[in-house]
């Protein structure tokens, strides 16, 4: 009996492992690591052979060559290569957890014109989603509020921690507005054809916006009488503290966007999308306005494209001189970790290696404006990288060895490596 | 499905481009018995009919779960609303097809059925399943209706949980065409792992990659290449997964799936190794003629762009003599993929 009794708590023991997949969040860095003989990716364009990287106390302190002096633990990466963290923009990871079920949906509230509403606080930092991001290399993200006009405020958020304010990188940094469309979808049942026709209202929702954000403006010239949270929460675009995401795709909507944006006195102003970015680089160049391309695995939207369109769309925008990144707002958060990959494929339609590298990197950094600490590996920024087996951007030699967030040694486990290890052992013996 | 292909639908292009020759066309999975299944080959330029795959093996969609039981519509009165009903869907429709072929075998007068012909195929072995599915139980329990009524189901798309029972299926002897690392989109694919097909191809089920996604479908390649990278399948074992295995799930192996004397020129031409990101198809031939040629697209690119503005300035022209304006449509196609309805 008391045999069984054993069997049974290791059983549950089994089941509880299973059950409570999130792995836990590794500790502070606390001895000095070198990781010696690496292909260093630097984030910038650029790349370090036979790199030794030192990091201390969760800061990168050496980067240099062969010659360098090693320090500490010493990770021996000879035919190996180390990345920066990639970084994933406009995602609502941690706010939703199975698209399918209501219960575990937090991405979109209710309203248009919401910016007041915060996805650090509904960010779940245990989210199973989130912790399948880290085995491919994706260490930190933007949690960003979905749906409506004005979605909300969104927040940068490394992918290892036990709570929300752990998480944080940087909190409220940006407000995400869905600019209007010149087309709609056909609305089939109240007799409409199943396709795009002219939205007749495009004008209107465009003064709606517009006067949302001036109102905003003159709210914050004086000291209000009464308190609006909307109003309030947009006035760090005018004071350059906080940045503009805003999402279109048409031509006529990027220049409206972009130039009525810039005009209101919105200091930075991003294009999120910009799937005829291509047409009107001049403007975006003249404004100063970078590009969070959409990303490559996706299909064009029309017949007459080029089949290959959304794959070289970002060598198209880079060559215009353009500062540019790469999300993937749009699709589901699980694909999120498939983002090297979407590099990966700019790479083969053209881009430079190391420039389809920056993409998910140094310039998603620089544009979300979290560089001063991530996105390329230098010294004095934060240790948060990866060594990969190898080239990362290609599905076929991505394998991850080690991940470090801060220079925490974080767990590339997740739920499914562990149902893939707990079933593996099913099979042992048959 | 072969009444509804479209043959100028510019994915097939697309796919081509991406080094696809052949696909099988299935509808949604609201039901769990469904409509009959397609095969064509990726002929740009024939028609409807040109496309379907010549003498084209019998095929027929069933589906399992969260779909055909409705658990995300706002309405709770059609039957199944459990995978408890689903089984006894399935119970009823073989029982009654069982007994409607030996009425008709029998020589007695019987009544035309064509719903129960199609179902009485299955039990014939003259007609396959293609079983879309997900979790271990209602994979289980496809298996145990089948051993039943004494026929194998062919294939079970999607089948995320596959790796859990992966010796159950290897013993039924069906193969399993899944997603290389789809999860978290219903409840029902929580356990959805990516090392699904490793595990399933390590014990003896002939795997798939399938993509149920117009996106996805041209890059097969690359999906094939993630069973590399998740659970370490060989480079050649994974790369079955988009080439024989498939063409074995679909029984045209024997014309297509491999390069082998005797069969289908059906090839492609990659720039590197067929698996990489950083690949592209630089011609793609079906039966020995060229669909897709790099070069050639270029070309086509440069004519395509010049009839456009031939066009517009025609348009101008005829705006600037007076003639009548409209506004602009945009040419932009809805997507349909297993969900939809």
């Amino acid at each position: 009996m008391k045999k069984i009794q054993s069997y049974f708590y290791i059983l549950l023991l089994c089941i509880a492992q299973v059950g409570f997949a999130q792995q836990t969040p590794a500790g502070p860095q606390k001895t000095a690591i070198s990781i010696t003989n690496a292909t260093a990716h630097v984030g910038d364009g650029t790349i370090i052979e036979n790199c030794t990287l030192v990091f201390e106390d969760g800061k990168i302190t050496t980067l240099g060559g062969a010659e360098t002096t090693t320090k500490g633990e010493v990770i021996d990466a000879s035919g190996k290569h180390i990345y920066p963290g990639f970084i994933a923009p406009g995602k609502s990871l941690g706010l939703i957890e199975v698209d399918a079920v209501r219960a575990s949906n937090d991405q979109d509230e209710i309203g248009s014109l919401i910016p007041n509403i915060r996805s650090i606080i509904a960010y779940n930092a245990e989210s199973k989603v989130v912790e399948s991001m880290r085995p491919n290399g994706i260490l930190l993200g933007q949690v960003t509020p979905k749906g409506g006009r004005i979605s909300g405020t969104s927040s940068i958020v490394q992918f290892d921690a036990w709570n929300w304010e752990d998480a944080a990188v940087k909190t409220d940094d940006g407000i995400h507005l869905n600019w209007p469309g010149t087309y709609r979808r056909g609305r089939w049942w109240m007799g409409e054809p199943n396709g795009f026709l002219p939205n007749k209202k495009y004008q209107e929702q465009v003064v709606e916006v517009m006067d949302f954000v001036n109102n905003a403006k003159a709210y914050g010239l004086a000291a209000a009488e009464q308190y609006n949270g909307p109003f309030a929460a947009m006035q760090g675009l005018f004071s350059g503290e906080q940045r503009l995401y805003v999402y279109a795709n048409g031509e006529k909507e990027i220049i409206d966007a972009v130039t009525k944006l810039k005009a209101a006195g919105i200091t930075h102003v991003i294009l999120v999308g910009g799937y005829q970015a291509h047409k009107v680089t001049d403007i975006l160049k003249a404004k100063d306005i970078p590009v969070l391309v959409n990303f490559t695995h996706s299909l064009p939207y029309f017949d007459d494209d080029d089949y290959d369109y959304t794959y070289k769309l970002p060598k198209t925008l880079v060559d215009a001189g353009l500062t540019v990144g790469l999300q993937n707002a749009s699709a589901s958060n699980f694909q999120t970790r498939n983002l090297p990959f979407y590099a990966g494929q700019a790479a083969a339609f053209g881009l430079e290696k190391e420039k389809a590298l920056q993409l998910i990197t140094g310039n998603n950094a620089k544009i979300l404006g979290i560089d001063n600490n991530y996105g390329t590996l230098a010294i004095g920024k934060s240790a948060t990288l990866f060594i990969s087996e190898g080239d990362a951007l290609d599905m076929r030699t991505n394998q991850l060895s080690r991940a470090f967030i801060d220079g925490r040694d974080i767990s590339l486990e997740t739920h499914q490596t562990e149902l893939w290890k707990r079933y593996s052992k099913k099979y042992e013996g048959k | 499905m072969t009444d509804v292909v479209d043959p100028k639908d510019v994915d097939i292009y697309r796919n081509l481009a991406g080094g696809v020759t052949t696909i099988q066309l299935l509808h949604g999975s609201a039901n769990p018995i469904g409509g009959q299944s397609a095969i064509l080959r990726l002929k740009w330029g024939e028609d409807a009919e040109g496309l379907v795959f010549q003498k084209m093996p019998k095929f027929i969609k069933f589906a399992l779960g969260e779909n055909v039981k409705q658990s995300n519509w706002q309405s709770y009165s059609r039957f199944p609303q459990t995978r408890m009903g689903v089984e006894q869907v399935f119970m009823d429709y073989f029982q009654r097809a069982k007994e409607y072929d030996a009425l008709k075998k029998s020589g007695k007068p019987f009544r035309y059925d064509e719903e129960m012909e199609t179902i009485a195929e299955i039990l014939r072995g003259e007609r396959f399943i293609s079983c879309h599915s997900y979790v271990q139980s209602e994979i289980n329990m496809l298996m145990k209706v089948a051993d039943k009524f004494d026929f194998t189901v062919a294939t079970f798309t999607h089948i995320l949980e596959g790796y859990k029972v992966a010796d159950k299926m290897a013993e039924h002897g069906v193969g399993g065409s899944t997603f290389s690392d789809w999860w978290a989109y219903k409840y029902e694919v929580n356990d959805a792992i990516q090392y699904n097909a490793a595990i399933m191809a390590e014990h003896g089920v002939t795997v798939a990659i399938n993509s149920d996604d117009a996106e996805m479908s041209r890059r097969l390649n690359q999906e094939a290449a993630k069973t590399v990278k998740y659970g370490g399948m060989s480079e050649i074992e994974a790369w079955k997964t988009v080439t024989l295995n498939p063409a074995k799930l679909l029984h045209v192996d024997d014309r297509v799936g491999s390069i082998e004397v005797g069969k289908d020129a059906d090839l492609v031409l990659w720039s590197g190794h067929p698996m990489s990101v950083y690949t592209k198809a630089e011609k793609t031939l079906i039966e020995g003629a060229v669909y897709f040629d790099l070069e050639k697209d270029k070309v086509q690119r440069a004519a395509i762009q010049e009839e456009r503005s031939k066009l517009i300035a025609l348009m101008l022209d005829a705006k600037a003599k007076g003639a009548k304006t409209q506004s602009p449509k945009q040419n932009q196609k809805p997507k349909y993929h297993c969900d939809s309805l």
